[in-house]
């Protein structure tokens, strides 16, 4: 051994003996064995969290720019934009960033549906997962308060008012959220400590709890089937691999890809036609003056193309609610044993696919006016979007599913 | 894999400027074929901006010396042609106006036209500048803001220049607010394919790598 | 194994370390271009450039052995119409200075010189004292009372009993280490004074 790597070693050895280094990167990285045939659905994970950390880094540096004030806020970022050396990348960055969140997000959701990765014993990693989603959600909403445009202001109204359906406790609560009578300064600066320190502190614990608990036993994998269930002489199970160097490299892989599309949306289409960056949020909030079309930024339109659905005030935020709820459920809906659609009946494989077609077609819908005829298509496709959850239980029970194999394919 | 298609679809779908800035309207709008790297065409507008545009609007956002920078103008020349040495280079293009005489004159506040172009597109303003026409009692009107109060502003270009010399001088005041929108655009567009050229070697070597560890993987 | 499979294996390895190298070479290079930008970002932005910008001063009302205060980056500058009287005391001094030839002080090339200034006259200096900052009393008469019979007149800082001659040099046995800064400047006409720019460049100070 060279004198560096000699000394390297003891550093590294006096480090250890006082902290659990390497038996945490031998635990969870170089000796956790991972099913050898992850497809290109097991690159979102890895992604999301490459994302999470582009939001946080570019997230910072934007805060030592913004001004969290009504009188500021839109100004600052104009700052940020020309007066700050690479504001506009920095800006650019924070925002495609929140848009690849979610669709990395929801792609990584997808995977979980399409190989069981909810089922048994993994239903502590889906539950964290879902409220990771929540809280995902919530940071996204306030973040983009942030900004003071006409689009900011008028989704924050537009969202705070649906607490105020809630029966009784509505008004009060919506005033509580807000801090004053309408969105104000004091709503903004609220929402930035939130989005900036508090949110994302629930979301770093969120994400370790998910992966420790992820972990904990074992990943899934394409054919959903246990690993672990046949193990070499050295117990090490034989369909898995170490994480280090076979997944390290091949998310790394997977990282640079997204990179290049990434920047590709970066550099040459920051405002994504309209849906990254929305053209009614280049003009300050106007508290008097209200957009033609209020919509919330695309990730957000399918929940509320439901909300708009249902005609009562209140019970439209139940079911907006209701959807996200049911998918924290998937774990007991589910009753069929055979976790991977590889191997499962033909109702799943319909039922699933009017589920993603749904999501699809209410995001669109959520994105247009509420016409008398597309209210109408968005009432059909919640129908169909909640119908995947209310007939799953029965469904799957008597799954006409394919033989599973013992081993990975 | 389909949802990604689809959203691509939607995204692409959407990327046309007219629909971008026609939406909510129903009204066609004329497309402005403004070229952003056209420097004369960009110095002319903002020339034109000094002489039609800022006795009521500003551009609080953008600085003289950024302009300058960005066209090649020298910076005693553009304080001198802009803003007929009312200012100095660092500081931010402001109206000529004093606070509250538009609102007596005019009954309302011409908006800061720093961010018009990314708020309406570049259409729209070759448009609206291009919009207005007299009704029986001689009274201007714009047919995209239907009772407005700025006057037709390039009326005096529009009678003593020919047709293409009028729809000339709305494309270079177009040009110039597009540019003012977003001043770093060519500077993005200009980085852009270094970096996805970049990114493409680093794939290529990753992919390398991943595919060599990956020998060891029987399937 | 056989020695074939043998050498295949360590070309295999071979391989791997070319391009695990090769890979972390341009993805450290990558990283490094990634910083970049939020490295510069904390360069000052045209909005701090434009607060620090040259700043003009009308010199035409100060009369001789008058002074005059300008702000320029938020520092205090003094404009000092010297007499020709305190122009000739200045050479007397140089023994009782730390550096009377302003070797180790901050001035622009062109006003290294006996009167540290472009045109002897007008004395152009940044008030801040450089013991620790405070800015010192402009004391122009001979003799003054708090500074002692035998001054000259000059500069006189009350913090810690700095001493400075009227061309800002700084006196021996005092905290202060330096001879006063002297700003970039230079003249626009006769009775404008371009502070924060030099005379040949037209760029940032």
């Amino acid at each position: 051994m060279s004198e560096q790597s000699k000394q390297q070693s003891s550093l590294l050895a006096w480090f250890d003996k006082r902290y659990p280094l390497i038996s945490t990167w031998n635990k969870h990285v170089g000796e956790y064995y991972a099913p050898k045939n992850f497809n290109f659905w097991y690159f979102f994970g890895a992604l999301a969290l490459l994302v999470f950390v582009n939001q946080i880094v570019t997230g910072i540096w934007l805060t030592m720019s913004y001004k969290p004030s009504a009188a500021e806020a839109f100004n600052s970022i104009e700052y940020i934009m020309r007066d700050v050396n690479w504001g506009w990348l920095i800006r650019y960055m924070h925002s495609t960033g929140a848009s690849a969140f979610f669709l990395v997000v929801y792609l990584h959701m997808m995977r979980g549906l399409l190989y069981g990765s909810y089922k048994e014993p993994r239903e502590l990693v889906w539950i964290l997962g879902m409220m990771l989603f929540l809280v995902l959600m919530a940071e996204a909403f306030m973040g983009y308060l942030l900004p003071w445009g006409q689009m900011s202001y008028w989704g924050a109204q537009v969202i705070i008012s649906l607490f105020g359906a809630i029966p009784v406790i509505g008004p009060d609560l919506a005033l509580w959220v807000r801090g004053d009578f309408v969105i104000s300064d004091v709503t903004l600066n609220r929402f930035f400590a939130l989005h900036v320190i508090a949110l994302p502190l629930v979301l770093v614990i969120l994400i370790f709890m998910h992966i420790v608990a992820l972990h904990q036993v074992g990943s899934n994998n394409p054919d959903g089937v246990e690993i672990k269930k046949y193990k070499n002489d050295k117990g090490l199970p034989i369909d898995g691999i170490p994480f280090h160097p076979y997944y390290s490299v091949k998310d790394s892989m997977g990282a640079v890809f997204f990179m290049t599309l990434f920047a590709l949306v970066i550099f040459y289409a920051p405002e994504g036609g309209g849906y990254f960056m929305e053209a009614p949020n280049f003009e300050p909030a106007n508290p008097l003056k209200t957009p033609d079309h209020i919509a919330p930024v695309w990730y957000f339109t399918p929940f509320y193309a439901i909300l708009r659905a249902i005609p009562d005030k209140f019970l439209g935020v139940v079911a907006m609610g209701g959807a996200i709820a049911v998918l924290f459920a998937m774990p007991w809906l589910d009753r069929c044993k055979v976790k991977s659609i590889r191997y499962r009946g033909l109702s799943f494989k319909i039922l699933l696919t009017i589920l993603v077609v749904s999501f699809v077609v209410l995001g669109w819908l959520g994105t247009q006016p509420a016409t008398p005829e597309l209210t109408k298509l968005a009432q059909i496709f919640t129908a169909l979007y909640f119908m995947f959850f209310l007939v799953l239980p029965f469904t799957s029970v008597n799954e006409k599913t394919k033989p599973v194999p013992e081993r990975v394919t | 894999m389909k949802q990604l298609l689809l959203i691509l679809s939607f995204f692409m779908l959407s990327q046309s400027a007219t629909v971008q800035a026609a939406a909510g309207y129903a009204i066609t709008l004329e497309s402005a074929q403004n070229n952003l790297r056209d420097q004369d065409s960009l110095k002319r507008g903002a020339i034109l901006f000094s002489n039609y545009c800022m006795a009521c609007h500003s551009l609080k956002y953008m600085r003289y010396n950024r302009i300058a920078r960005n066209l090649g103008w020298d910076e005693d020349a553009i304080v001198a042609e802009m803003a007929y040495g009312q200012s100095t280079v660092v500081e931010n293009v402001t109206t000529r106006m004093l606070p509250g005489v538009a609102m007596d004159v005019f009954g309302t506040e011409p908006p800061d036209l720093s961010l018009m172009s990314r708020l309406k597109g570049p259409d729209y303003i070759y448009s609206f500048l291009r919009g207005y026409e007299q009704d029986e009692t001689g009274a201007w009107d714009n047919h995209l803001l239907k009772g407005t109060v700025m006057p037709n502003v390039l009326e005096g270009i529009q009678r003593h220049e020919n047709e293409e010399e009028y729809a000339q001088a709305a494309r270079d005041i177009t040009n110039f607010l597009e540019y003012v929108g977003e001043p770093s655009k060519m500077e993005r567009l200009d980085l852009g394919w270094k970096v996805i050229a970049f990114l493409l070697v680093l794939l290529l070597l990753a992919y390398l790598l991943k595919r060599e560890y990956w020998k060891d993987i029987k399937h | 194994m056989s020695t074939e499979e043998q050498n295949d294996m360590s070309v295999n390895l071979q391989r791997r370390k070319i391009l695990t190298g090769a890979t972390g070479v341009v993805g450290a290079a990558g990283a490094t271009f990634l910083a970049v930008p939020f490295v510069s970002s904390w360069q000052p932005s045209e909005k701090a450039k434009a607060a620090g910008a040259p700043v003009n001063a009308d010199i035409s009302q100060i009369q001789p052995g008058q002074m005059l205060t300008i702000a320029w980056r938020g520092k205090p500058v003094w404009v000092v119409r010297r007499t020709p009287r305190m122009l000739n005391g200045l050479a007397a001094l140089d023994g009782q200075l730390r550096d009377p030839a302003s070797q180790e002080s901050k001035q622009p090339e062109y006003c290294q010189n006996p009167d540290r200034a472009i045109k002897g006259e007008y004395f152009v200096v940044v008030g801040i004292c450089t013991h620790l900052g405070c800015a010192p009393l402009f004391r122009p008469a001979i003799g003054s009372p708090d500074v002692g019979a035998d001054w000259q007149g000059g500069f006189f800082c009350p913090c810690h009993g700095s001493r400075f001659d009227l061309a800002g040099r700084v006196f021996q046995s005092v905290p202060a280490p330096t001879n006063l800064v002297i700003p970039p400047h230079h003249f626009l006409t006769e009775h404008l004074i371009r502070i924060g720019e030099g005379p040949a460049d037209k760029g940032v100070a």
